[in-house]
């Protein structure tokens, strides 16, 4: 029996999750276990639970039944402790939603000032580190919409940096732009990636996904359908259903 | 306005236990805390006597609705009639404000400021005193239904406006490039457009006008607050009649919101799709 | 009556009446949003009953006409055993009546956020409370200055409820005076066109003042 260090416990976790819209079950029996440091991508055909998961992870969706663990802890049902966690948890959405009445900067800094009470100025600085790092560092005092997508996007990325997150979660992050503009922001996912950071991407950037995760999951229907490394993954499917999901979005 | 799923429904996150609980216990305490009240309106009520029978029953009398029903239809009858010359008024401000010459438009423009910034209680006044002393003299009808109509219309003349506005430029510039005129455009596919955009705000309009009519009493036209007013006399019950008499102006002004609101929502459906942005 | 005239004789009650106008429309429109904001909490409140309560009373006050609900104040109150003052009555009418629109006005506003920014508010750990107070309530009155404009200039007409009700000569505001000067000499159209410059010029402030609000809290999308 070896003692269990911290390194061992997954960072996400997922056990017999399940979930129903109504009469629909968008998640069926789905079990899936993140390792810390761990690069992990989800793509399957539109409608067939990827983003669900996705959200399911910081309980932005709530599930029938099932348990989630996250680095240790099982994922709280309310109130502040719910918050907490997801305090450390990033997320970056498809529509970026950064908060449309507040400066770049104090989109960033809002949560670390709020939440983890860091003092005013500490949270610009760092929040002003983390917009160069982006690439938008000289947009830090305009309002989101008078940046373009990319930029919105990549501002959104570090908003979630900022609060130091122990993983971050991507929902369609490049879905809503222009295709100009998506390199720009699946660079800045890279670089994150590199450093080790945990993730959870839904895209449907195939080369990305190859390029960067460490696993590829596949959904259709609710159901994990198959797990592969990128690389096998891509070129020879384990399942029929991957094999034709890989086919049709070949052009 | 207040709609089915709203951003109302997105602020709260499916409840957990905890919530569920303390949600149960809030609602018992606003039950109870609701209860309380109307207990204690119906007790003030009761110890003051209001609530004794001969203040209600005529209620239970034909003839009592009758007679405020006779009330009613004169109300209306103001109210359609001001709604009418207001949507009218309303008309020719927008066309003027909507005119190149700035003549026309500066008087649309002060027609319209003035029309929202003054009191429909100020133009009955001077409709009820000024007028008669200037040799004018028109029935207490017209008194009351010419500034309700007069007030109501610069708030039209906005509205027809802003649905002008709603209508996608592209209709003007390829109906002109058809080589019609600037006149014919706008009657034939700017305004006809425009008009289903507009409806909504004319029914609520006409809540507002139909709420000022509640003024004709300053010039003793016949309408369901004068009914009202008979009624208090003859059975010596001011209370129950005012709360009857509101509460069928709420009922009424209630259902034309509501008409509104669901023609507004039907507009949306059916043009929605067509909108170019 | 001349124009000199009337402003050597009434002029320094126009000017009263003016303020009055004025101090009322401060008071109502101040005393409206409040109460509306409190409604409007109860229509999103999580608890059935409130959320019914403050629909029932934004339907009651959106929809009974002015002078019905004055009527009431004056006449069936005290009779209930409620003695209010005339120019109270005329206070609460014009402070419950706006209050129905301003919790219209703030409904609409909050509807104009995109509820995507209230995911991530959550999803960066901020509380319910904190979500409200930093992202729900900003976003909600910073769009909705125009319509609290216009509503601040119907709050003003509904004070000209002060003519219906027998108030002490200071007491006047700019329709009662109108109606005072006509009973005592031949103010004319001079008399009624005083009090409606006064009116429209006043609409006008407020319509000014609220688009150099909205121009510098509007939020761009």
């Amino acid at each position: 029996m070896s003692i269990q260090t911290a390194s061992d416990v997954p960072m996400i976790e997922l056990k017999n999750v399940n979930k129903h819209f109504g009469s629909l079950h968008v998640l069926k029996d789905i079990s899936l276990s993140v390792k810390k440091g761990e690069v992990v991508v989800i793509i399957g055909p539109s409608g067939s639970g990827k983003s669900t998961l996705c959200r399911t992870i910081n309980r932005l969706e709530t599930i029938d039944s099932g348990e989630i663990w996250f680095d240790g802890a099982k994922l709280p049902e309310e109130g502040r402790e719910l918050a907490n966690l997801r305090s450390q948890i990033g997320m970056v959405f498809q529509s970026f939603n950064l908060f449309a009445h507040m400066s770049v900067l104090d989109n960033m800094t809002l949560a670390p000032t709020s939440v983890r009470r860091v003092p005013k100025a500490e949270a610009r600085a760092e929040a002003m580190r983390l917009l160069e790092r982006v690439g938008v560092g000289d947009q830090a005092h305009k309002v989101p919409a008078e940046l373009s997508g990319g930029q919105q996007q990549r501002a959104a990325i570090a908003r979630a940096l900022a609060m130091h997150p122990k993983a971050m979660l991507f929902d369609e992050p490049t879905s809503a732009l222009d295709p100009e503009m998506i390199g720009e922001v699946l660079n800045v996912m890279t670089e994150l990636a590199r450093e080790g950071m945990t993730m959870v991407i839904v895209t449907h950037e195939m080369n990305f996904a190859r390029r960067v995760s460490d696993r590829v999951i596949f959904m259709d229907g609710g159901s994990i359908v198959e797990e592969n490394t990128p690389e096998a993954f891509f070129s020879h499917p384990r399942t029929r259903r991957a094999a034709d999901f890989l086919q049709s979005i070949q052009k | 306005m207040s709609g089915g799923t709203s951003i109302r429904d997105r602020l709260y996150e499916q409840p957990g236990p905890r919530t569920r609980r303390r949600v149960a216990a809030f609602t018992v305490v606003a039950l109870i805390g609701l209860g309380i009240l109307i207990y204690l309106i119906v007790r003030q009520f009761a110890e003051q006597g209001q609530l004794e029978v001969r203040y209600w029953d005529f209620f239970l009398k034909w003839s009592t609705w009758r007679f405020l029903l006779t009330g009613l239809l004169s109300t209306l009858r103001a109210a359609l009639t001001a709604a009418v010359i207001a949507i009218a008024l309303g008309f020719v401000m927008m066309r003027g404000k909507l005119q190149r010459n700035p003549v026309p438009r500066w008087i649309a423009v002060a027609a319209i400021e003035f029309t929202r910034g003054v009191p429909t209680l100020l133009l009955i006044y001077f409709f009820f005193l000024v007028l008669p002393r200037m040799g004018v003299n028109i029935g207490a009808f017209w008194r009351i239904t010419l500034p309700c109509a007069i007030s109501a219309s610069g708030i039209i003349a906005e509205a027809f406006r802003a649905g002008v506005n709603a209508v996608p430029k592209g209709q003007t510039e390829a109906a002109l490039s058809l080589g019609m005129s600037p006149l014919l455009t706008f009657y034939r596919v700017v305004f006809p457009q425009a008009i289903r955009f507009v409806i909504p705000s004319l029914i609520a309009e006409l809540v507002i006008v139909l709420k000022d009519t509640t003024f004709a009493y300053v010039v003793s036209y016949a309408d369901l607050m004068q009914k009202a007013k008979v009624l208090i006399t003859s059975h010596d019950s001011l209370v129950s009649v005012y709360l009857v008499v509101a509460v069928i102006y709420i009922l009424i002004n209630y259902a034309l919101n509501k008409l509104s609101d669901r023609m507004a929502r039907r507009m949306n459906r059916t043009v929605a799709p067509a909108k170019v942005l | 009556m001349s124009l000199s005239a009337l402003l050597n004789e009434y002029g320094g009650m126009y000017l009263r009446a003016l303020l009055n106008t004025w101090r009322l429309t401060a008071i109502c429109f101040t005393g409206a949003f409040i109460i509306g904001v409190l409604v409007t909490v109860l229509r999103v409140c999580p608890v059935k009953p409130l959320r019914a309560f403050g629909v029932f009373y934004v339907q009651v006050f959106r929809n009974i006409p002015g002078a019905a609900m004055l009527i009431i104040l004056v006449y069936a109150l005290p009779r209930l055993r409620i003695l209010l003052s005339f120019e109270m009555c005329v206070i609460v009418a014009s402070v419950l009546i706006p209050s129905a629109f301003c919790s219209e006005h703030l409904m609409s506003g909050m509807n104009t956020i995109n509820p995507g920014q209230i995911e991530a508010a959550r999803a960066l750990g901020l509380t319910f409370t904190q979500m409200i107070t930093r992202i729900v309530i900003p976003q909600a009155l910073r769009s909705t200055v125009l319509p609290m404009t216009s509503l601040c200039v119907s709050t003003m007409l509904t004070t000209a409820l002060g003519s219906q009700v027998s108030l002490r000569p200071h007491q006047l505001e700019l329709t009662g005076v109108v109606n005072y000067i006509n009973s005592r000499a031949v103010g004319g159209i001079m008399a009624f066109a005083i009090s409606a410059a006064l009116y429209v010029m006043t609409a006008l402030l407020i319509g000014w003042v609220g688009a150099r609000i909205d121009r510098k809290v509007r939020i761009l999308r």
